[in-house]
């Protein structure tokens, strides 16, 4: 996952005269640097261990798992979970919310961290920095069960964003969770208050390692801050925004379903309800394993299908991709 | 919508079937007696090794009973004093205690936060003691209970017995199926006497307890009696003198009733629902027979209360009621909390919802009385119904795994619970510091009993399950041994049975089981049809949709395949009735 600039292969071509294939670089490197091979051993073994191994599972998805009999003796059923799940009636429906839920999380939600850094970055006052960043981040650790009731309160019939909203409209309103149209932009804003302040932290981290010599130079030639957040700030982190924003689009199909299932009711279906909420209330009647995994295989084809998609088009419009 | 789901379940699994009346103070006179309960001589004594001498004289009404007689009871199986205060008399073979061989049992079971520690729990040490068999109990972390059994059962290294063994993945049938929980089937007359005796009583806890191909799973939690059911209209006391009406009845003066309560100052009167799903609990949508899910018609075949003929003018007084400002504004998006705060204010004047839980909000923390009313009927005479019952099947169940060292030990111990004496300690806890017998030979709570003053300054809602186990399988005297219930001056128990007593369940479904093919179909059509009823109903009831909007539903619901739905439950319950 590390980023890959362009111009690293170039220098070291550069600067050993000819080019090298792979494993004479790997050889001399694994001489000069075994000992930082060494510490990697357990991260690797790791990753294949508990990530990849387990990964030959999501076949249970073609699969009547049971238990018991374990993997290899549940008998085969193909794709019938899959056709069972694409055949509903309220398939589109949730496939739908479960995109556009996302597409507002990342319109509103994944740009909002980097317009609270950059202006955190702007202020000069540290303590006054420090006290912003703390009460940012600190929903973050909230648990979700009591963020749902938060919002409950706050949208009921008397709370206080019902009674803002009745000032500026000047209509009636009962609990807002009850109209499916406020459904996204609640979910949305409340997901932003719970997790601007964690997110900016690495726009910060990237921010502070900014060679201030840059700001000189600019500030040489005169220019003043909105520029210098526009030409340099931003420019330079560009690259951790664009790795983030790969990421975040690998990520539309995927939905949780426990701040959905605290916030929906049936009045709000029409939006609210997405394919984990779909997927769990079937799951209250019969709880079937290969039929889950079934549809949470389908939902992470779809999201690795975009993400290297996003990846394709990053590599080619910027110098950054994953790789 | 989840919590609904859920209810719905309950309603279909839990049961009822009130066959005769038990009332709270033992003796029943009103029932039709079976044979089996022909032998009540009182101190009848079945056990073939001893006999033991009659203590009921000096047990029965003991206020202070020494330390001797304690122990007598405590450690002994003598069983002399316990009276039969059943319809049916609860068996009493101990002859398989205490066992000849030395054997510690290994129980899975699901934790209880009460519970620090299970294996040194009040209870277990006396059957311990009495059954002669050691038991060790796994219980995994409050709240990983779902991956822990997951991992026990893949893991294919399996206790002797599993408590809750409903777990598997497609239920208690299909772990035997598969192979993860033994078929008791032709063990239990010879393993299992008490249980055997119990099942057999009466027919509704024969068939509750028996699979459609004459399976014996394992050991369910049965009930001398149908339970109460927990659920219905509860009104407070001051809005009826504040209104100085009646409680009512029909529809139409429930409408009176609740327009009047407004004028008089409940700006919400009825607390109607929740997100969680109660805007469908058969209490006012019952009078038009558009019950919330399946239920039995005249003719005893199932059908779907949302499809019935009179569904749309229920949806037309809901709608009606809401735009008059009778329910509660947030009826739709209300999580509990709200629910309760709005119980407890000014605005709410009834709730639908448990006794038992309004007693500790309304009466215990608020102190403000309460009265039960009936579910509502369309027309003046006509009786209360509802759909839920309790078949006599209760508490919780065990299975004994493919993997027990000691079917016999596990099974022996399992069935002690079925024993006057395991009745007696399972839900009254030891005698002495817990519970005292009186003259009619029934267990009960004295008022310094541990239960009420526990040394440790624990509340009832600890002492509930520490002392006794509330919640197992056994025969589960819920009536009588619940503390809450039993306890000076609650009076939830009371309107429970009111309730119980007073409203026909006619229409209740039996606990039905699916095959493994019938219930992937069924949980599949069951959650879009619920999806669909929930999304259009609680939209009409709003206004946002008009009345009318019930044909279409009507329509989508059969294309979705309302009627195999319902062919798979009439499967289901033609096989349940010839079993």
């Amino acid at each position: 996952m590390e980023i890959i600039r362009k111009n690293r292969k170039v220098d070291s071509i550069v600067k050993t005269g000819k080019p090298k294939n792979t494993k004479s670089i790997l050889k001399k490197d694994f001489k000069k640097n075994w000992f930082a091979y060494l510490l990697a051993i357990p991260v690797v073994a790791w990753f294949l261990i508990f990530c990849y191994g387990p990964m030959w599972g999501v076949l249970i998805a073609f699969k009547d798992y049971k238990p018991l009999l374990g993997f290899a003796q549940s008998d085969w059923v193909g794709f019938k979970h899959f056709v069972d799940f694409f055949q509903g009636p309220y398939f589109w429906r949730v496939v739908k919310n479960t995109l556009l839920l996302n597409v507002w999380g990342i319109v509103f939600g994944f740009t909002a961290p980097i317009i609270l850094a950059l202006m955190l970055n702007e202020v000069r006052d540290g303590k006054f920095k420090k006290s912003i960043q703390t009460i940012t981040y600190m929903p973050h650790f909230i648990s979700l069960v009591v963020v749902a009731g938060i919002i409950h309160i706050f949208t009921a019939d008397e709370g206080v964003v019902t009674q803002i909203l009745q000032l500026i409209t000047g209509k009636d309103y009962t609990s807002l969770l009850g109209y499916s149209s406020f459904f996204r932009p609640i979910y949305t804003f409340s997901g932003i208050w719970q997790s601007v302040g964690w997110s900016s932290i690495i726009y910060l981290a990237a921010m502070s390692s900014i060679d201030p010599a840059l700001y000189e130079a600019a500030e040489i030639d005169g220019i003043g801050r909105v520029k210098k957040m526009w030409y340099i700030t931003l420019p330079q982190i560009a690259p951790t925004i664009v790795i983030l924003f790969i990421f975040a689009i690998g990520g539309l199909m995927a939905s949780g379903h426990e701040k959905i299932i605290l916030l929906y009711n049936p009045l709000t279906y029409d939006t609210a309800d997405v394919i984990a909420s779909y997927v769990y209330r079937r799951g209250l009647r019969e709880a079937s394993l290969s039929f889950s995994t079934a549809v949470g295989l389908f939902s992470a084809v779809i999201n690795f299908a975009l993400l290297w998609i996003t990846n394709k088009i990053a590599k080619r419009t910027s110098e950054v991709s994953l790789w | 919508m989840n919590k609904f789901s859920k209810r719905i379940l309950n309603l279909l699994f839990v049961s009822i079937l009130v066959i005769s009346t038990v009332t709270a103070c033992g003796s029943s006179n009103n029932a039709s007696k079976d044979n089996s309960s022909n032998e009540s001589n009182v101190s009848a004594n079945d056990n073939k090794d001893k006999s033991y001498t009659d203590i009921s004289a000096t047990i029965r009404g003991n206020n202070a009973p020494t330390q001797e007689q304690i122990d007598e009871v405590n450690n002994t199986l003598n069983d002399t004093y316990l009276g039969d205060i059943f319809d049916e008399v609860i068996p009493n073979d101990y002859s398989a205690y205490p066992l000849k061989e030395k054997v510690t049992l290994d129980v899975w079971m699901p934790a209880n936060v009460n519970i620090p520690d299970m294996n040194n729990h009040a209870v277990q040490k006396q059957v311990e003691k009495l059954t002669g068999i050691k038991v060790n109990f796994i219980t995994p972390p409050i709240g990983q209970e779902a991956d822990a059994f997951t991992l026990m059962i893949s893991s294919g290294e399996l206790p002797d017995i599993i408590i809750d063994p409903g777990r598997y993945p497609g239920g208690f049938e299909a772990g035997v199926n598969d192979g993860a929980y033994i078929d008791l089937t032709d063990l239990m007359e010879k393993n299992a006497p008490n249980y055997t005796a119990w099942r057999n009583s009466d027919e509704t806890r024969r068939k509750t307890t028996i699979t459609d191909d004459g399976k014996l799973l394992g050991f369910y939690g049965i009930a001398p009696y149908s339970e109460w059911t927990w659920f219905g209209m509860l009104i407070k006391q001051e809005a009826l003198d504040k209104t100085g009406m009646e409680v009512p009845n029909t529809i139409d003066e429930w409408h009176a009733f609740l327009t009047k309560a407004k004028e008089v100052g409940y700006s919400e009167p009825l607390n109607y629902g929740s997100n969680y799903g109660q805007i469908f609990t058969g209490i006012i949508n019952g009078a038009y027979g558009v019950w919330d899910w399946t239920f039995l018609d005249e003719n005893g075949k199932v059908g779907w209360g949302p499809a019935q003929p009179k569904a749309k003018e229920y949806l037309a007084l809901m709608q009606q009621w809401n735009k008059e400002g009778l329910l509660n504004r947030d009826w739709a998006t209300a999580d509990f909390n709200q629910r309760m705060a709005s119980a407890i204010s000014d605005k709410t004047a009834v709730m639908m919802d448990s006794p038992d839980t309004m007693w500790s909000y309304w009466k215990e923390q608020n102190n403000m009385d309460f009265v039960g009313a009936l579910n509502p009927v369309l027309n003046a005479g006509d009786k209360s119904a509802t759909t839920y019952k309790n078949f006599k099947r209760t508490g919780n169940s065990a299975a004994i795994t493919t993997q027990s060292k000691n079917v016999e030990a596990a099974m022996a111990w399992l069935d002690f619970a079925y024993t006057k004496k395991g009745w007696e300690i399972y839900n009254y806890g030891e005698f002495g510091t817990v519970h005292l017998i009186d003259e009619n030979g029934k267990p009960y709570y004295p008022s310094d009993s541990y239960m009420y003053k526990d040394p440790e300054g624990q509340p009832v809602a600890v002492t509930i399950d520490k002392y006794r186990r509330h919640v197992w399988a056994n025969i589960r005297d819920e009536h009588n041994s619940n503390p809450l219930i039993v306890s000076e001056g609650s009076y939830s128990g009371d309107i429970r049975e009111y309730w119980t007593e007073n409203m026909d369940t006619s229409v209740a479904i039996p606990p039905i089981t699916f095959t493994k093919e019938e219930a992937s179909r069924e949980a599949e059509l069951g959650n879009q049809l619920s999806t669909l009823r929930g999304e259009y109903f609680a939209k009409i009831i709003k206004g946002e949709l008009s009345v009318d909007a019930y044909d279409k539903f009507l329509k989508e619901a059969k294309s979705m395949g309302m009627d195999e739905f319902l062919s798979i439950h009439q499967a289901a319950l033609d096989r349940y009735n010839s079993r």
